[in-house]
């Protein structure tokens, strides 16, 4: 079957088909919530610039933030827009996905692994740079562009 | 700058798009007359600056082809339409955000149907959209869309049906009665996005066999 190849890490046993059909039943509901089209989380530049051996770690470490931050905290949210089913699908697939991320955590991989974390803390900078309630909604909203990013790891 | 209650002249502003040819489309709202003009923005998400489409200033209609500008896969974009009423009065209402891999529709394909004696062939044609790859050249369906496969149904007027599927873009429907009519439905799948065509549609009939007189 298919499986995610984030440099060395691999994946199996998630259809990334499927957490894209989930954040689609509630796209437009929670993008209609930002209103601020002019700031992107997860900028070109970012996704551009983590390389294949790079990108275990960086999934790794945005995964765990939408987890921990994102999900967690948008909780009652979901309720509220009645998109609880949706976002119950994709929390339990990323849960699914850090299990299953083994990377190397050997010395020579220690600039690889700085690098990574640079580029999640440009991301997590913009984040915290908003107002909470905009944050959260806004990276919701842009998990269709992760979902685009974590495609080409996807064969 | 959102004037009045925007939906009095304006109305469900919204990106429609299929093949990649993108059209920004709206309605008028209850207070607008036949003199509203419209104007409309677009950018890029993320981008702070709005770009006016050249062509769609001051318009009357209610539509506006953004194809051009919107044109790269991997991007998302916002376009905003604002009305301004012969009285003075004016609105904008912003589209939601629009991304091309989810948010375009897929045209039925263009198909030969080719009636033999015992057999019926149908022959795809490439679909080519709008989209250009880096080193310039047209991309088509199949290119933009990597799970692309064709699905095929060939029926008779009663109850006879025959299913074709696959990535190719010839077949042919074999072990047929001659000199009978059928009816050919042929659709394109990309099913990680979970889209479908509309089915293009043949009516054929074999050919009568000359041996058979």
């Amino acid at each position: 079957g298919q499986e995610f190849r984030f440099g060395h890490c691999r994946v199996q046993g998630v259809e990334l088909q499927k957490l894209r059909k989930a954040f689609w039943t509630v796209k437009d509901t929670v993008q209609a919530q930002d209103h601020n089209t002019s700031v992107r989380l997860l900028r070109k530049e970012i996704l551009q610039n983590v390389s294949d051996a790079e990108s275990c770690y960086f999934i790794r470490s945005l995964l765990k933030f939408y987890l921990k931050t994102v999900f967690k905290n948008y909780y009652n949210k979901t309720t509220e827009l009645q998109i609880l089913r949706s976002f119950s699908t994709l929390t339990n697939n990323f849960i699914v996905i850090i299990s299953k991320l083994q990377p190397s955590e050997e010395n020579e991989m220690f600039s690889i692994i700085e690098s990574a974390h640079r580029q999640f803390l440009h991301f997590q900078g913009a984040f915290k740079q908003l107002d909470t309630d905009a944050a959260l909604t806004k990276a919701i909203g842009e998990m269709d562009i992760l979902l685009t990013w974590m495609e080409k790891y996807y064969q | 700058h959102i004037g009045e209650d925007a939906s009095n002249l304006l109305q469900h502003v919204k990106f429609q798009s299929s093949n990649f040819e993108n059209i920004l489309t709206w309605d008028s709202g209850p207070g607008s007359t036949s003199d509203t003009v419209y104007s409309v923005e677009y950018k890029t998400y993320g981008e702070s600056k709005w770009l006016a489409k050249e062509g769609c200033q001051h318009v009357t209609r209610k539509s506006c082809n953004l194809t051009t500008e919107t044109g790269n896969l991997n991007e998302f974009y916002y376009a905003r339409v604002t009305a301004m009423s012969a009285r003075g009065q004016t609105a904008t209402m912003i589209s939601h955000r629009f991304g091309l891999m989810q948010d375009t529709t897929i045209k039925p394909p263009d198909v030969t149907c080719i009636p033999k004696v015992r057999s019926v062939q149908m022959i795809i044609h490439p679909t080519s959209t709008p989209i250009h790859a880096e080193d310039g050249h047209q991309l088509t369906l199949e290119d933009i869309f990597q799970d692309l496969l064709y699905r095929l149904e060939l029926r008779d007027n009663h109850t006879y049906k025959l299913h074709l599927e696959g990535k190719q873009r010839e077949y042919e429907f074999v072990g047929l009665t001659p000199d009978t009519e059928f009816l050919g439905n042929i659709m394109i799948i990309a099913p990680y996005y979970s889209k479908e065509s509309a089915p293009y549609m043949c009516r054929v009939k074999t050919l009568p066999d000359p041996t058979w007189t």
